[in-house]
């Protein structure tokens, strides 16, 4: 007996978008509050992106859903209280992402050598 | 500024709003504090992005949780019939309603909206493909699938 289709693992089929691809690699090095997070990526892209907080919010209330990263409080209270951490599909997903990205880059340098040949 | 801000989160959903409303109000006000010492060019430059990106995702989210709320939540998990007992067709024709529903709430998330349109679409035509095995086998009916 065949059953009704469960929800399935979430394999993002798509490339990420550019906001969440950012976000996702700046909590892989370490958990961070929003703030925190608008500052690295800001610097991780070299001024080129900075996310609005409607953007930020946006991306990270997603991940959530998704459950790509985690919400905790931290125990530093002098700064802000929530802070959001890769979850381990999280980083198996960033992986994922970045492997695409370099087998890209690879068959781009690739056609550019034939181009110069 | 504030003030405007906090209003314009009442945008949101409520369930948004009381997730992540506070957060993003402190994260704006402390965007708001480093762009005042910039010069009032960048503050009002500042400004302008994150209301209009401020309205922009708040208009997301409340399609996304209108879309989400009315379809994946209470009719994939809710209210379809449990398989047992149900003839093959009417299993498949389920089958096709849910697949299309993920893939448009996959969709709404990344923000594809032609893909969302293109599964809407689809999963509308499953719906009805759905309804009419229903009638074909007299069960079901509005319980089963809304």
């Amino acid at each position: 007996m065949r059953h009704v289709a469960q929800r399935p693992a979430i394999e993002h089929p798509k490339p990420l978008t550019e906001p969440v691809l950012l976000i996702l690699m700046s909590l892989a090095a370490q958990p961070r509050h929003g703030y925190a997070l608008i500052k690295d990526i800001e610097a991780l892209s070299r001024h080129r992106v900075r996310l609005s907080t409607g953007t930020l919010y946006g991306a990270l209330r997603r991940l959530l859903d998704d459950g790509w990263i985690e919400r905790f409080e931290q125990e530093d209270r002098s700064r802000d209280k929530q802070a959001y951490r890769l979850s381990s599909e999280g980083r198996r997903q960033l992986k994922l992402e970045l492997n695409r990205f370099r087998e890209l880059s690879r068959a781009g340098y690739a056609r550019l050598r034939v181009g110069e040949a | 500024m504030g003030a405007i801000f906090r209003a314009l989160l009442y945008l949101y959903p409520r369930r948004h709003r009381e997730l992540l409303g506070a957060e993003m109000q402190t994260v704006f006000e402390q965007g708001a504090r480093e762009h005042r010492l910039l010069g009032p060019f960048q503050y009002v430059r500042f400004v302008l992005l994150e209301v209009g990106g401020l309205v922009l995702h708040a208009a997301i989210a409340q399609f996304a949780n209108a879309t989400h709320r009315g379809y994946l939540e209470s009719q994939v998990h809710g209210n379809l019939a449990p398989p047992q007992d149900l003839p093959e067709e009417v299993i498949e024709a389920q089958n096709r309603v849910a697949v299309n529903l993920n893939q448009l709430l996959m969709a709404i998330s990344h923000h594809q909206f032609v893909q969302a349109r293109f599964y809407k679409n689809e999963e509308r035509k499953a719906r009805e493909n759905l309804r009419q095995m229903q009638e074909k086998y007299g069960i079901g009916g509005p319980q089963l699938l809304r």
